[in-house]
């Protein structure tokens, strides 16, 4: 038995190693080597993500105008964050833009993934046309969404309303989350197909052939299945939510209760020049999507 | 691995490295080219008759110098001020920069981000000599706490009114008798809104716009964003809400324009009047050209008149400037101010071509100022005028303004409350 193990691994070994490979040293120097080669990689991750991530960090500490030198301030920037209105209403625009923009998004491309996961003539075509939007920046969506929200736009044409969409702080967050759900719903039925062509058909054929319909099939094979896809699904739903800024930005500028938190930080950071309560604020949604994707994770293992 | 191969392996890497961070770092933001060429930058927002004149008087500048080369970059109105000032903040800015009052009083100055200004480029032997050239307090736009000097004015603006003639006789109204009060605004409005037309409406774009329109109203009211140390909001006091409560009354109550379909293109702040939807707008001397340009039919039916007031016996009104100035950080600061006596020194075009007026002593004798139409009512715009409060973090006071009229003005709350709330952010934002 250990014989028919090693040889053929033996062989393996001896074609794959290059020259001098059995000499010692040899592992050191091909990982000093590795190492050199990602060296500018890693040079340039270091420079453009790490430093910065890390300068972030020490900036929420300080107040710092850009201007003058940065002053120690402990978590006085944290402790002000905390009572303030400004922040604490955009940080619920973020909540509310990611639960009533993601939770229809990705129930909505679920659904349409189960519906073109079947092989029929012009799915292929369908899937097109969904992922065309995720395709598209957002700032051109933004620009498209603008003309159809706008007084005399298309949407109210349609309905034969006259709600002013983009300049009402009741309908304003609602008319960015359609626009947003349209252009992100492709994205994750994408994944969801993904994910579908895993499930073994042989599975689904055993539970038809115990007299299982459709939705129980769906119910006890198929989603059970998905689920790994799922919590990666809403990991990344959660992400791309709170991170919003573009469709904010074009559609009403932050104003009728849509200013969200990464524009938030761009305003603090840049017109008011108060970097290190910028910097503070971004530490601390930093923290909160560690918390929620943690807790996600949590939740997949222990249904798992 | 040979010799020459692990040699390779090193080298490669490190080249591309070295490569990476020489690019990096190739650029110093130096302004001096080769052979004694001299390089400069300069940046203003967008109004596109102001943009062709700058191009026109650069292109003249470096015919004139030709070791000067003049980089001119136009950037989009909502970006501008955030632009610039991150910009000059990292050291990164432009040599010449043109921007309005509010903006070096409350966040330029400050920071200290400016040259002061040097008279000998204007050829003058002192500031105080530099100032007499110019109608008394104009330059008051472009001044330090401590009194220093750090621009010149590239234009110089009052406010008055503007109505459609043509609107004005389709509603039966009398052109020659224009409002006087805002209550005239509102009897009017309503008759030009039976006409078929928007009778008034503000203009909603950025925050400093919103700021700027609730200025105009607290000056005739006498109410003020800060009290008088400047550390807290008067909003909340009854003649600051007194000023809101015209905006609110003229839109909501009396209903002569609707706030929700108003054009938001802050590339043409008065697009609305100038299509010929509006009949009467807020007007300031810059915008003339562009509605000259936009719509010569509208133009041809433009009437400025004075700026309706609270109370006509005690006139008041709103002075704002943009100010030619020089980046502190700027290498080129001597050629960057003789520049900017060239720009200067041609201040007949500029009210020619683009109706801006340089306000020189005399600027209203001139030939150029003759032509201009209505100098009458302009005039007496820059007798009763004066410049917009600034504060500390001047920018988040103005955010928090212009959420406070959004809230009244699109979503109905009741001015008295909308401004309680934006008092707070206001004494928020000027204390921390």
């Amino acid at each position: 038995m250990a014989l028919t193990r090693t040889a053929p691994d033996r062989a393996r070994g001896t074609r794959a190693r290059p020259p001098g490979a059995g000499r010692p040293g040899w592992r050191r120097r091909r990982d000093a080597i590795g190492l050199v080669f990602a060296l500018p990689a890693l040079a340039l991750f270091a420079a453009f993500a790490i430093y910065p991530m890390l300068r972030v960090f020490q900036l929420s500490l300080y107040d710092y105008n850009l201007t003058s030198p940065p002053v120690w301030v402990g978590l006085d920037n944290f402790r002000f964050l905390f009572g303030d209105d400004r922040f604490l209403a955009s940080l619920g625009a973020s909540l509310f833009y990611v639960v009533i923009t993601y939770g229809p998004a990705v129930l909505l491309a679920l659904v349409l993934a189960l519906g073109l996961n079947n092989r029929m003539r012009g799915s292929a075509f369908v899937r097109l046309l969904y992922f065309a939007p995720v395709a598209t920046s957002w700032v051109a969506v933004s620009v498209i969404w603008r003309l159809v929200l706008q007084p005399e736009g298309l949407l109210n044409q349609t309905l034969n309303t006259d709600i002013p969409w983009l300049t009402s702080s009741t309908w304003a967050k609602w008319a960015i989350a359609i626009a947003a759900i349209w252009k992100e719903v492709g994205f994750f039925l994408i994944i969801f197909l993904a994910g579908l062509q895993n499930v073994p058909k042989d599975l689904l054929e055993a539970a038809s052939l115990d007299g299982a319909g459709a939705l129980r099939r769906l119910r006890y094979v198929t989603l059970p299945l998905l689920k790994p896809i799922t919590v990666v699904v809403l990991v990344m739903a959660v992400i791309r939510g709170f991170q919003s800024f573009s469709p904010q930005v074009v559609l009403t500028g932050g104003s009728f209760g849509t200013e969200v938190i990464n524009l938030f930080v761009y305003k603090t950071a840049f017109a008011s020049a108060r970097m290190g309560r910028a910097s503070a604020v971004a530490v601390l949604m930093f923290v909160l999507l560690l918390m929620v994707t943690f807790v996600q994770l949590r939740a997949l293992r222990r249904s798992a | 691995m040979s010799t020459r191969a692990r040699a390779r392996a090193v080298l490669i890497p490190a080249v591309a490295v070295l490569a990476v961070t020489a690019a990096c770092g190739s650029d110093d933001g130096g302004s001096t080219g080769d052979g004694g060429q001299i390089e400069l930058t300069y940046w203003t927002h967008t109004h596109p008759p102001m943009n062709e004149l700058n191009e026109q008087l650069i292109a003249e500048y470096e015919e004139a110098n030709p070791n000067v080369d003049i980089t001119y970059e136009m950037i989009p109105n909502n970006d501008f001020g955030t632009k610039m000032l991150t910009s000059l903040s990292n050291g990164s800015g432009p040599d010449i920069i043109n921007m309005d009052d509010s903006a070096l009083r409350g966040e330029y100055i400050p920071k200290e981000l400016l040259a002061p200004i040097d008279p000998a480029a204007f050829g003058a032997d002192s500031v105080e000599e530099l100032e007499a050239l110019y109608v008394d307090g104009t330059l008051d736009g472009a001044k330090g706490e401590d009194g220093t000097l750090y621009g010149v004015p590239s234009e110089f603006n009052a406010t008055a009114f503007a109505i459609n003639t043509q609107h004005f006789a389709d509603a039966g109204l009398d052109p020659a008798n224009p409002p006087q009060t805002w209550d005239d605004v509102a009897e009017y409005g309503q008759q030009l809104v039976a006409a078929g037309h928007e009778g008034f409406n503000f203009v909603y774009l950025h925050s400093g716009w919103y700021t700027q329109q609730l200025q105009t109203l607290l000056n005739e009211t006498g109410g003020s964003i800060l009290n008088e140390d400047g550390d807290g909001s008067a909003l909340t006091e009854p003649e600051s809400v007194e000023a809101l409560q015209i905006w609110y009354d003229l839109i909501r109550e009396d209903q002569v324009g609707n706030a929700d379909t108003a054009s938001r293109e802050a590339t043409s702040p008065f697009e609305d009047f100038a299509s010929g939807r509006r009949s009467m707008t807020m007007i300031y001397p810059w915008a003339v050209e562009q509605i000259a340009i936009d719509n010569p039919e509208t133009f041809e039916n433009l009437a400025v008149v004075p700026l309706p007031q609270v109370d006509p016996a005690n006139p008041s009104g709103r002075w704002y400037g943009y100010y030619f100035a020089v980046n502190k950080a700027s290498e080129q600061q001597e050629e960057a101010w003789r520049f900017i006596e060239y720009m200067t020194s041609q201040s007949e075009r500029w009210l020619e071509d683009v109706s801006f007026v340089q306000p020189l002593q005399g600027w209203e004798e001139s030939p150029a100022a003759a032509e201009i139409p209505f100098l009458e009512v302009w005039s007496q715009a820059y007798q009763q005028g004066r410049f917009d409060e600034v504060g500390p973090h001047w920018s988040e006071v103005q955010d928090a303004i212009k959420a406070a009229i959004e809230r009244s003005i699109f979503d109905g709350q009741p001015p008295a409350e909308s401004l309680e709330e934006a008092a707070e952010s206001v004494e928020q934002s000027v204390t921390s």
